[in-house]
């Protein structure tokens, strides 16, 4: 028996060994390739990332090695590791990404190539960071219980014909924290406040589940109207699951605020850390992710909005047609996001 | 009787002089190694407020902990009564498929628990595949309210469903080789089968559902991902609403601190209360509890209680999985997925085995050793399980960056080596699931007592000659157990895997998680059964290797 724990031991201790050395020579070995490498710390998971990094490393020789988290997280960890981090931070949300600038975690980038692909007002003030999809937040209604001439703003949304017949996620999603930050930004705090009072107010039930599950229950009659984003109800007109294309075709899509302010949009967006050591070939990724080529790629795969100007969208979403977007930089999102914190809290918005 | 305590008095004074040794040392060292990351978090706890605090206190606490609350007194009771009256049914009976849900009872631990979430959400709701059944078939639409799941209640069934085979592992264990003596007593007394579960076995085996149901407790106001996504505000949700959506890490980890603080004091407690009533046995012989033959009616009742846990917990949401997987398997499945299953069972392997190694040292020192501190020291072992992933993940990072400053100051290395490397998760693992191996090796140590090791002692052997000549053939079964609750809870880790690991490094739990926070469910399901997979069939070896014996 001695033996045995003895011989276990030993075998343990090699194998931590092996492990340990096999972090290492993933990352401090091959210094004489420095060069060819760049470190991506991202949150978002969808496969069609991958297969760009792929094709990145196939243009350029640039291999791409990449963490996933979540965004708060890997945040956090940037901000740990100080001036041994990733050279690029990747997620959805400006809100987000205004969180990483705050605390001093990225660096300004002067790129024409970027400039050219990506519109000023989805880019960073000091760019910092770049959007590189869009997505819209839109009311969603049944087509048989709604008639689209009902719907107009997001503020009408809190009058009391929609009493009992709203859904929406709950207040800890960003997308709704980015969302009441956008009214912030365009009215006032208290405005922000009210609207969100009155969604409390009209609210068929408790925030409960995803995006998704607001289609699913229109579609089921728990509400007439859901707040979701675009590329959730693409996915699942897309969806392998046919149940869900019936759900998402009893579904319509309203652009709010057409003659107001405009729909609420956000990105996902990237940006070049402060510490970034190869910052070069980080930029040539961000400029690679821009183009018209890859831009075409981001959209017909995930149902996103391309942020370049010339490419269009993928056919789902051109047949819900042009519209006008909110005219705020997307950097206001995430100044004003702890306010949209504290404004759920306040009304109770679960 | 007076004699074995003398024996102890003596022991003790031997204790000192000899117990100073590699153990004590090796023990003191592993809880300071576990502290160092809690450490910070303590010392947050006493930073000054902020006008965070004051809305923190305002708004969110008083209806997050009221949830906490509920969900875990409702979740603890539940999971206590059908784990132990599983554990009971099963070890005291004899029925049909028995050998089988000896072990197929544990499979639901398997199944990660925002995972079972999402499967019962996809199952039942208005997509799902009864609700569509229904309405195809029939022409049936039923009323939303009925089926929704996404509520407390549901949350407390997924809680449930999920994680009672802590508590039925635990306490079949205990059964199965302790009670023998007590049990069949009570049988030839002809005590009848519900008053032998609520005189005799309860109160025996007390100290195991209460190491169980901690275990249950802990991961309960760990969780976020059930919580999160059925919408459920607890004193998580407060800490991650704190820390992302205030961007106010310090009173975040202040909220985390009191968590951490409220649950140690709850285990201390329970182990004061507890105190010296002890069901060690002291005769030699280890003999197994002789299942009674069920006839009849009764023989099918118990029968179709296992089941009906099994099918809920297990069948269902696996079944569930399968076809969902296979909606979407050509997507998922590339050659790079058969290095990911390496890399889950390799990481989840070696941390595993490292935990239990230290488990064994620390409840062994503790045991051997008398009075209050060295008693209560050994709970800190738990910090790391109370505090929720993501925070302890911060504490982490903070000492690794902290050390590789050090050793890149002196120039032993041209980059920062241990962060970078799998060395910090599995550090991590170890921090956060000691205490699952030390729960279960502890409650192994307590059944057999000291007196075998005192005998063993007293014939002249050492501490460690007797630990590996006596005990460790006496508590085999809970370091086994320790290892492989240990190695499945690490194969389903999220948090932790999440942040720490190193670059271009995907476990079976990360790529599963990715694609269900995208509400890419189907997706999700292939990683998911593997998972399972991998937990079961270590779940079977662990079985079979206790059958052996």
């Amino acid at each position: 028996m001695y033996k045995k724990v003895m011989l276990f031991s030993f075998l343990l201790l090699s194998m931590i060994t092996l492990a340990a050395c096999g972090g290492e020579s993933a990352d401090g070995g091959d210094e004489s390739e420095k060069e060819k490498e760049i470190n991506l710390y991202t949150s978002r998971h969808y496969d069609i990332d991958d297969e760009l990094y792929k094709q990145f490393q196939d243009e350029t020789g640039i291999k791409v090695n990449v963490i996933e988290g979540s965004a708060d997280e890997l945040i956090e960890r940037m901000k740990r590791e100080g001036e041994q981090t990733a050279d690029l931070f990747y997620t959805a949300d400006a809100g987000r990404l205004h969180r990483a600038k705050e605390q001093d975690l990225l660096q300004s980038v002067e790129s024409d190539v970027l400039s050219e692909n990506i519109p000023e007002k989805l880019t960073d003030e000091d760019n910092e960071w770049f959007g590189l999809t869009k997505r819209a937040r839109v009311i969603v209604y049944h087509k048989d219980r709604v008639d689209p001439s009902e719907l107009s703003t997001y503020e009408d949304l809190t009058d009391s014909k929609w009493e009992d017949r709203i859904l929406i996620r709950s207040s800890e999603n960003i997308y709704n924290q980015s969302l009441v930050a956008s009214f912030i930004e365009l009215d006032s705090r208290e405005d922000a406040k009210k609207w969100a009072e009155g969604i409390v107010n009209n609210m068929a039930r408790e925030p409960q589940g995803g995006d998704r599950d607001q289609a699913k229950g229109v579609a089921a009659g728990e509400g007439d109207i859901a707040v979701m984003n675009t590329y959730y109800l693409g996915g699942m007109l897309n969806s392998e699951d046919q149940e869900e294309v019936k759900v998402a075709e009893q579904l319509g899509v309203f652009f709010p605020n057409q003659d107001t302010t405009g729909t609420h949009v956000n990105v996902s967006g990237i940006g070049v850390t402060k510490h970034a050591k190869n910052k070069e070939n980080a930029v040539r990724l961000v400029e690679f992710l821009s183009s018209k080529e890859v831009q075409e790629q981001f959209a017909s795969a995930n149902y996103e909005y391309p942020v370049n100007p010339e490419v269009e969208p993928a056919d789902t979403l051109k047949e819900w047609g042009d519209f006008k977007e909110q005219d705020i930089n997307l950097s206001k999102l995430g100044e004003n996001n702890a306010e949209a914190v504290k404004i759920f809290n306040e009304v109770n918005w679960k | 009787m007076w004699l074995l305590k003398g024996v102890n008095v003596l022991n003790w004074f031997r204790n000192i002089k000899s117990n100073w040794n590699t153990w004590t040392l090796l023990s003191i060292l592993f809880i300071a190694l576990i502290l160092l990351p809690s450490l910070s978090i303590i010392l947050q706890f006493a930073a000054e407020t902020n006008e965070n605090w004051i809305h923190i206190k305002e708004y969110m606490l008083n209806t997050y902990i009221v949830n906490s609350v509920i969900l875990v007194l409702f979740v603890g009771l539940f999971t206590a009564i059908i784990g132990s009256s599983l554990a009971w049914i099963i070890s005291a009976y004899d029925f049909p498929l028995r050998g089988f849900f000896q072990w197929g009872l544990i499979l639901p631990l398997a199944i990660p628990p925002y995972i079972g979430a999402y499967t019962y959400h996809g199952i039942l709701n208005y997509t799902g595949v009864i609700q569509t059944t229904l309405r195809n078939q029939w022409d049936i639409t039923v009323d939303q309210q009925y089926f929704n799941i996404m509520n407390m209640p549901g949350t407390i069934f997924i809680f449930v469903i999920f994680l009672f085979p802590y508590v039925f592992t635990i306490t079949k264990a205990f059964l199965a080789r302790q009670s023998t003596a007590l049990i069949e007593n009570a049988r030839i007394l002809g005590t009848s089968s519900w008053r032998i579960y609520f005189r005799t076995v309860l109160p025996i085996a007390r100290a195991s559902i209460v190491a169980g149901v901690s275990l249950v407790i802990l991961e309960v106001l760990n969780d976020y991902g059930v919580v999160k996504y059925y919408g459920i505000q607890t004193f998580t949700t407060a800490i991650f609403q704190t820390w992302f959506g205030l961007g106010d890490l310090d009173s975040a980890i202040k909220l985390s601190g009191t968590l951490m603080l409220l649950i140690l004091g709850l285990l201390i407690l329970e182990r004061l209360l507890r105190g010296r009533k002890r069901f060690s046995f002291t005769t030699t012989k280890v003999r197994l509890l002789q299942p009674v033959k069920l006839q009849g009616r009764r023989k099918w009742l118990a029968f179709a209680y296992c089941m009906f846990i099994f099918g809920i917990a297990f069948i269902i949401p696996f079944i569930q999985l399968i076809s969902w997987a296979i909606l979407t398997y050509d997507q998922s499945f590339s050659v790079e997925f058969l290095q990911v299953i390496g890399n889950t069972i390799g990481v989840a392997f070696v941390a595993a085995a490292i935990i239990t190694i230290m488990a064994v040292v620390i409840s062994n020192v503790s045991r051997l050793n008398r009075g209050l501190f060295a008693k209560v020291f050994p709970r800190v072992t738990i910090l790391g399980y109370s505090i929720p992933g993501a925070v302890i993940a911060v504490g982490i990072v903070s000492l690794f960056i902290g050390l590789d400053k050090r050793i890149y100051e002196w120039g032993f290395t041209s980059s920062y080596i241990l962060s970078t490397s799998i060395v910090m998760l599995i550090f991590a693992y170890i921090v956060r699931y000691l205490a699952v191996a030390y729960n279960s090796v502890e409650s192994g140590f307590e059944r057999i007592g000291t007196q075998f090791t005192d005998a063993s002692r007293i014939l002249g052997n050492n501490v460690t000659k007797s630990f590996f000549k006596v005990d460790v053939k006496l508590i085999r079964g809970a370091i086994f157990g320790g290892f492989i609750l240990a190695f499945i809870d690490i194969l389903k880790e999220l948090p932790l895997t999440l942040i720490l690991r190193p670059f271009n490094f995907e476990t079976l739990a990360t790529n599963a998680f990715n694609y269900a926070t995208n509400e890419m469910i189907h997706e999700a399901a292939l990683p998911s059964i593997l998972i399972v997979c991998i937990s079961a069939i270590s779940i079977y070896a662990f079985h079979h290797v206790l059958e052996r014996e």
